[in-house]
């Protein structure tokens, strides 16, 4: 047994070789157990004394005893430590909790009387391309070597199902449609894998499964990650991902582009940049920008280290790495290369200013059309700021004495269209909670007019109210809406984000009453709603907010085309619609308002001032200060504030008001249309300096200019930028990016990296089962040789073509007993791996099994159903969701809102990582949650319902053929007699239940929004939806054999 | 010696969690594993664990989010009223960092508590008149009025309270605690979470998912959230349409067609998959007969208050808190927020614990009458303290106070702790430690010795590094344990 050598991981169990090799036996060892007090780190460095390097292990110290004498472990003073039987002597010492094995003590042993020879570290040394044969994929040659070694034999190829499903899996994400299974199956000619696979890589459909592992590590999201955790523009580069993928960008390229795009020229370039911008951000109030920045500037080295360089240098922002030679220093010369992107350390989230650089991406036409619009507001603005109506006589002291006050008048009748239950609470005590100056109020007191909503909450909904103005001459009509905290939906609507009145419709006694002029007093304007919007012809938009710091009651003014009389008797019908696409944008409490003065400015009203109304309004605040000075006393400011309102104010203005407020609806909305994305913007770059133990208000440490990490070089530039950085990370010298790739790559093919640790190729990684293949196909990706004809360098479909063309790959996954004997991980790779896939698989099986899903490549990011309540805990605004309608709901997953601090329940609940930080290996689990969610989140039961009435429209007329049709669509094979048998069993089962009580049936097939199918008989329909259920249900349809 | 079996007897299950996505459940690890049980097969914890007999078996910890005031319910500073309004000495602030919600302030005064503080039972603890109901089981309780915390911001403190850093990513207690013991029941997950909904007067904080989430940890580990609207745990209820019969006739069918798989393959992952099915089915009874408060006798509803009968209420939430200690959930950790007195202190911190103190009592007080508050540790505070000086304009009635890390006060109770005791001395500003300083992994380290946990042994690889909750820090807060 002398051979036998038992490390720290299992897999040393498998090198049964005679000299130990400090690489692969040795480093794992002294890494965990020693380096900590006698590694590279300098500060928590124990006696002086340093095992990492040789020389260093060799010194004798002060009395005269060296730590290792290469060739005599007798008179090594670390052997003789770590076989101590005094506990006190012994090391590692106890308190270190760091036992070492008497196999791992023994192989020490032996490695310093085979004379202590140490090696670089695997991954840091240069990548060469192992020789391999001439003959056949190289991977299979080096695999099977190793295999031969180990006494073992490689498995047989799959069977044809097994491997179309499963590299159709692997390279789409999607299971194979019946016709490729089938057309492969009838396929014996030589070239019928390669055909599959290049067909596979040509589809759209491989960039969105590629595009899941990049997305994870470079932590992208569609929020902002901290405190409020609000929606920022981001998708423009998810999709920039995507393309890249499709495209087959060389990875050098886009390399570069995300981390260097701003030094390139190009949108698609600037695009990728916004890699550096993916960081968590904050708008917490009182934060301290200096700590926020330094937290920004943290998230990027570790991001960067660990999605280029497969290491963990976020360990060095404190103290140098414990494990690997990365210094403190290192850590914040990494830093400084992102010194000059333009951010600041709280960056708001709404507003003018929300989140800092944003790159805005129009189309041609759309520039054009904005330039245009731009244009004509320029000219008209500039035309009526040259106009300085007279202040009318008197207009201050109408304002003092409230005549231009809007006054509520007390409704008659609410209703509701689609069910809505409305309240009038006129002299009726209403109770009512609100944010005054940031605390909340709490009062019970008459509702003077507030109209509230409850009980049913439809998605659309549109009210009609009545209410006699009284005798009186009527120039506006307005609107209140009223914030309360028992509303979900920014606490003003019943539910989504924001509410958007799309109509505003009014009748006196029937007859219409033209608007012709919408105002408001929003401070946060969404430029998707502008407020002229609800006076447009468009059912579709509307005036709408968000309400996130609005502060006070949002209100609307409507001028009337022509002032209005009615006499005591008129009553006036006001509409109000809601039939935007978000869902329960619909408001929850308001009042309606009539005014009769000239001049009312929509009402100013502070949340709960109904009772502390002041009388001055009418005015906007500006101009109402400007108007208490007298008028020779004003500043240029007042005047213009002034002058601003009387010209919106005044009749012979009205129509260019109008036009106007039109033009600057049509490039609010045209604005809107157009993506944006967050993006690195240059500037003058901070000064970096080291920091003591992280702490961002010492100021005292060294400044550092930027730098790649001392012991793997330095760059020639004297002042290195982020194209520098970018450069050498792709360059030959740096021998850790194509190894990091290759292998997250080998983990999509074959479950798990070459080495485990996808996170750490460093001393505290694992040495990899099979460096020849690693190292093979670093080399073969960087400059393609083997069957490369019209690859490129840094070609990632070449590499992903050579895995999934080699017969390793396309082995059975099947184990065998001499395997499983000797290999329980299969890290030799005698057979292929199962696996459960990835959160978004999991359900774009299901859509893509039953129908449902709906295939259209980028795009804003989508919002598949989630229950109701699910981001209640989430504040800074307080909002609800609003799910996507139509073909949005069934988008593949990878487009769903990825909402950090509470991502999609599904995706969570099967191991999709939330992105606040880089993630490079999920972990996968298998716990009840996912089993609730398969059986009972409310999409998959969609699923199965659409699955079941596809199965009776198209699966032929027998059970058993329907059977068989709806086992081949979720996992290709037909089933075994066995299989069929349970399922016949279970419709059989339903059938009858259902028979009794149909009712039943038809409520388990209202699940979802897809269309019914017309002419299924629901017991029928429903029956069958327990079998295409229990099918999506299956272990094997999550799992890729 | 047969080499496999020395192989098994080496690998340690954290290498087959860090197997990535070539997941194994807990259940079938046994199978691969024949000659070595890593886990224990009942509670799924790892073997070995507890590291030392445990005197909690379980935790409630009562989380109050925002920030309660140690100045205005523990930390009892008499000698403030007559610094009333005069500035903050620089010998006290020290130069420290203040948030930039105070820091544009021309003055920072010292606000003193308008509330009345007294010695309250055998122990004496001092506790202000706001907490009438918890100052009646002091007797029970250690005050600690001296822990301190990194972050002084509400995000990345309550991130480093929960998870032992501010970076999120790392496991939360919870999450730590389930992976290591375990669950005492089959039916419940091991770690429970429960958000109350607010009652306050106070503009809450926001959580996250992160707060209770599995971090690196496989996500078996994350805390489960009981909802207070809907399904108590997401997706629990059964399709419209599907009752008990039907639903078991489908699983059986799944579970038949998984079966088949499983003897064709001998994958274990598939023996995993059945059981977790099971277990979910096994939760949709086990989860409403936990909701379900009828059986409770008057006595309950009348200690825990009026708030109690209203689901999502943050009483309703201590008595289900109870329920689930009962049923031996091994970790089981409410929210509460609503202790972001910035302005208007007086006023909404007294409806604050006007909503609170008596559940909270109550909670003490019927763990205690049950016998479990003996094996049961509760804790109870938030992720960092209030400020000395005023936020805001100071009068004689009013004041608000700022996010403060240096100081605050916890208790605890129950599980190994001490009855009826104080640990730590502040300055006479509450701005200082003068004595006993509590980090938060101090605390930690504290919660899992309670449970049996040597916080230094109980780590799991992760980027090439053994973490663990208490980073590398973390002392045991001896003095406390009883």
């Amino acid at each position: 047994m002398q051979s036998f050598r038992l490390g720290l991981l299992g897999l040393s169990i498998l090198t049964l070789r005679a000299e130990v090799s400090f690489n692969r036996d040795i480093r794992p060892i002294m890494s965990d157990t020693c380096f900590r007090c006698h590694g590279p780190d300098k500060s928590s460095r124990m006696m002086n004394l340093r095992l990492d390097i040789r020389e260093e292990a060799l010194k004798p110290n002060r009395a005269g005893v060296s730590p290792i004498v290469p060739g005599d472990p007798d008179k090594s003073n670390i052997i003789r430590r770590i076989f101590a039987a005094n506990p006190a002597q012994i090391m590692p010492p106890k308190a270190a909790h760091k036992e070492l094995t008497e196999a791992q003590k023994r192989t020490i042993r032996q490695w310093v009387a085979e004379g202590a020879k140490y090696e670089g570290h695997w991954a840091y040394s240069p990548v060469r391309r192992p020789a391999a044969p001439t003959e056949g994929n190289p991977i299979d040659s080096f695999v099977l070597a190793r295999l031969a070694k180990e006494g073992l034999t490689a498995s047989a190829a799959a069977d044809k199902i097994t491997q179309i499903r499963r590299v159709t899996l692997d390279l789409t994400g999607l299971p194979p449609a019946p016709d490729e299974v089938k057309a492969f199956l009838a396929d014996d000619s030589a070239g019928a894998w390669t055909r599959v696979v290049d067909r596979l890589l040509a589809s759209p459909r491989y960039a969105e499964k590629q595009a899941l592992l990049w997305l994870d590590a470079v932590r992208y999201a569609d929020t902002c990650g901290f405190h409020g955790d609000n929606p920022w523009p981001a998708w423009p580069y998810r999709d920039y991902v995507l393309r890249s993928f499709r495209d087959n960008k060389p990875f050098d390229q886009f390399t570069r582009e995300q981390l260097a795009g701003d030094f390139l020229s190009g949108v698609d370039a600037w695009t990728g940049s916004a890699y550096n911008r993916m960081t968590r951000t904050s708008a917490e109030g009182g934060l301290q920008p200096k700590e926020y920045l330094a937290k920004y500037g943290a998230d990027r080295v570790r991001t960067t280290s660990n999605v280029w360089l497969g290491s963990t240098m976020g360990c060095a922002e404190c103290h140098d790495h414990k494990f690997d030679p990365f210094t403190q220093k290192d850590f914040y010369s990494m830093k400084a290369f992102f010194a000059d992107i333009k951010e600041t350390g709280l960056v708001p989230d709404r507003g003018k200013n929300a989140w800092g650089s944003l790159l805005a991406l129009p189309t041609a036409a759309q520039r054009d059309e904005l330039a245009e619009l731009r244009a004509r507001i320029e000219e008209m603005e500039r035309r009526m700021a040259a106009q300085t109506p007279p202040v009318p006589a008197g207009l201050l002291d109408d304002v003092k004495a409230g005549k231009l006050a809007w006054q509520f008048p007390r409704p008659l009748t609410a209703a509701s269209q689609n069910g809505s239950k409305l309240t009038i609470y006129n002299e009726e005590p209403l109770d009512s909670m609100y944010d005054f100056r940031g605390s909340l109020v709490s009062e019970k007191k008459p509702g003077h007019g507030t109209i509230a909503a409850s009980g049913p909450n439809p998605d659309n909904e549109t009210y009609t109210v009545t209410f006699k103005p009284g005798a009186g001459k009527w120039t506006a009509l307005g609107l209140e809406v009223i914030q309360d905290e028992s509303l979900p939906g920014m606490r003003v609507a019943r539910g989504a984000d924001r509410f958007v009145l799309t109509g505003f419709e009014a009748a006196v006694n029937g007859r219409p009453i033209p608007l012709v002029l919408a105002t408001d007093n929003v401070l946060y304007p969404v430029p998707e709603h502008p407020v002229m919007a609800v006076l447009d012809a468009d059912p579709a938009t509307g005036w709408g907010v968000t309400m996130y710091g609005e502060g006070r009651n949002v209100f609307l003014a409507l001028r009337l085309g022509a002032p209005l009389e009615t006499s005591e008797s008129d009553v006036i019908a006001i509409r109000l619609r809601h039939d935007s696409k978000y869902r329960r944008a619909v408001l929850g409490r308001f009042r309606v308002a009539v005014s009769a003065a000239t001049y009312a400015w929509p009402g100013t009203t502070a949340i709960g001032s109904r009772d502390r109304k002041t009388d001055e309004e009418g005015l906007p605040e500006e101009a109402l200060a400007a108007l208490k000075v007298p008028a020779a006393r004003r500043t240029a400011e007042e005047s213009k504030a002034l002058a601003e309102y009387l010209v919106w104010a005044s009749p012979e203005f009205q129509a260019s008001e109008i036009e106007l407020a039109n033009l600057r609806a049509r490039r609010d909305m045209l604005n809107a249309q157009i993506p944006r994305v967050v993006y690195s913007d240059r500037t003058e770059p901070e000064i970096t300096r080291v920091l003591a133990r992280g702490n961002f208000m010492d100021d005292s440490g060294e400044v550092v200019k930027p730098a790649i990490p001392a012991f793997l070089g330095k760059l020639p530039s004297a002042n290195p930028t982020r194209l520098d950085l970018a450069n050498w990370l792709v360059s030959a010298d740096n021998p850790l990016t194509a190894r990091v790739f290759v292998n997250r790559m080998w983990r999509e093919f074959f479950g798990q990296g070459l080495s485990k640790a996808l996170d750490d190729l460093g001393s505290q990684g694992e040495w990899p089962t099979h460096q020849e293949v690693l190292d093979w196909l670093a080399a073969e990706f960087m400059l393609p040789r083997y069957q490369g004809e019209g690859a490129h360098a840094w070609d990632v479909k070449h590499l992903i073509r050579t895995i999934v063309l080699s017969d390793t790959y396309r082995q059975s996954s099947l184990p065998r007993p001499e395997v499983k004997a000797k290999d329980p991980e299969n890290r030799l790779l005698a057979r292929q791996n199962r696996f459960r896939v990835d959160a978004e698989i999991v359900r774009d099986i299901a859509l893509a099994s039953s129908g449902l899903l709906v295939e259209k490549f980028g795009g804003p990011s989508v919002r598949p159903v989630q229950p109701d309540g699910y981001l209640a805990a989430l504040n800074f605004p307080k909002r609800d969701y609003s799910a996507s309608r139509g073909d949005d709901l069934h988008r593949r997953s990878l487009y769903t809102f990825w909402q950090r601090s509470f991502l999609h329940p599904a995706l969570l609940a099967f191991d999709a990582p939330t992105r606040e930080e880089c993630a490079v290996n999920r972990v996968t689990s298998n716990t009840p949650l996912q089993a609730l969610v398969l059986l009972n989140d409310p999409e998959f039961v969609e699923a199965a319902r659409v699955f079941a009435q596809n199965t009776l429209a198209q699966g032929g007329g027998s059970l058993s053929q329907r059977i068989n049709w709806t086992f081949q669509r979720a996992v290709q094979r037909p089933p075994t007699a066995a299989e069929a048998q349970v399922l016949t069993g279970l419709y059989r089962k339903s059938l009858a239940r259902f028979k009794a009580s149909p009712e039943r049936a038809r409520q388990f097939i209202g699940v979802g929004e897809a269309p019914a199918a017309a002419k299924a008989n629901p017991v029928d329909l429903a029956a069958m939806m327990t079998v295409t259920r229990a099918v999506l249900n299956m272990h094997e349809t999550v799992t890729r054999n | 010696m047969n080499p496999f079996d020395e192989l098994g007897l080496a690998i340690t299950r954290r290498h087959f969690f860090g197997l990535g996505r070539l997941g194994i459940g807990g259940a079938a690890l046994a199978s691969l594993m024949a000659e070595t049980v890593e886990r224990d097969p009942k509670t799924h914890g790892l073997t070995g664990l507890p590291h030392f007999p445990a005197k909690a078996k379980r935790v409630i910890l009562l989380h109050q989010s925002g920030g309660p005031s140690q100045l205005d319910l523990f930390d009892y500073k008499p000698q403030l009223t007559k610094r009333q309004g005069t500035e903050l000495p620089d010998s006290i602030r020290m130069g420290q960092r203040i948030t930039g919600m105070t820091s544009g302030q021309s003055s920072l005064p010292v606000a003193s508590s308008r509330f009345q503080f007294t010695q309250c039972g055998q122990a004496g603890t001092w506790c202000s008149q706001l907490l009438p109901y918890t100052s009646k089981v002091l007797d029970e309780i250690t005050v600690i009025k001296t822990v301190h915390t990194e972050a002084i911001n509400h995000d990345p403190a309550i991130t480093f309270f929960q998870s032992g850093s501010q970076q999120p990513g790392r496991p939360s207690m919870g999450a730590w605690v389930s992976y290591g013991l375990g669950s005492e029941n089959e039916n419940l997950p091991a770690f429970v979470v429960l958000v109350s909904q607010q009652h306050s007067l106070n503009v809450d904080q926001p959580l996250f998912s992160r707060l209770w989430g599995p971090g690196f940890l496989p996500s078996s580990y994350q805390g489960v959230k009981f909802r207070s609207g809907g399904d108590p745990v997401l997706f629990l209820s059964d399709p419209a349409g599907i009752e008990k019969d039907t639903r078991r006739q489908m699983l059986d069918a799944v579970n038949k067609l998984n079966q088949i798989k499983r003897e064709a393959y001998g994958d274990p992952e598939i023996d995993a998959r059945i059981s977790q099915y099971e277990m979910a089915y096994r939760m949709q009874t086990s989860v409403p007969e936990l909701m379900d408060l009828s059986k409770e006798p008057d006595s309950t509803f009348e200690m825990y208050g009026p708030e109690v009968r209203k689901r999502g209420s943050y009483a309703a939430n201590c008595l289900l808190a109870r329920r689930l200690a009962e049923r031996g959930v091994r970790f089981i950790q409410l929210y509460h927020r609503g202790w972001d007195q910035h302005n208007d202190l007086p006023r909404d911190l007294a409806l604050q614990c006007r909503g609170t103190d008596q559940p909270t009592a109550a909670l003490i007080q019927d763990l205690k009458q049950r016998g479990l508050l003996e094996d049961t540790l509760v804790v109870w505070g938030g992720e960092f303290g209030r400020t000395v000086y005023c936020q805001g304009k100071l009068t004689e009635a009013n004041y608000g106070r700022d996010h403060h890390p240096r100081n605050f006060c916890m208790w605890l109770a129950g599980g190994g702790t001490k009855r009826g005791f104080t640990l730590g001395e502040t300055d006479d500003f509450s701005y200082n430690i003068t004595q006993d300083p509590v980090h938060v992994h101090d605390l930690q380290a504290t919660i899992l010795h309670c449970l049996g946990i040597d916080h230094k042994r109980l780590t799991y690889k992760f980027q090439g590094r053994h973490f663990r909750l208490t980073d590398v820090h973390g002392e045991l807060v001896k003095p406390i344990l009883a």
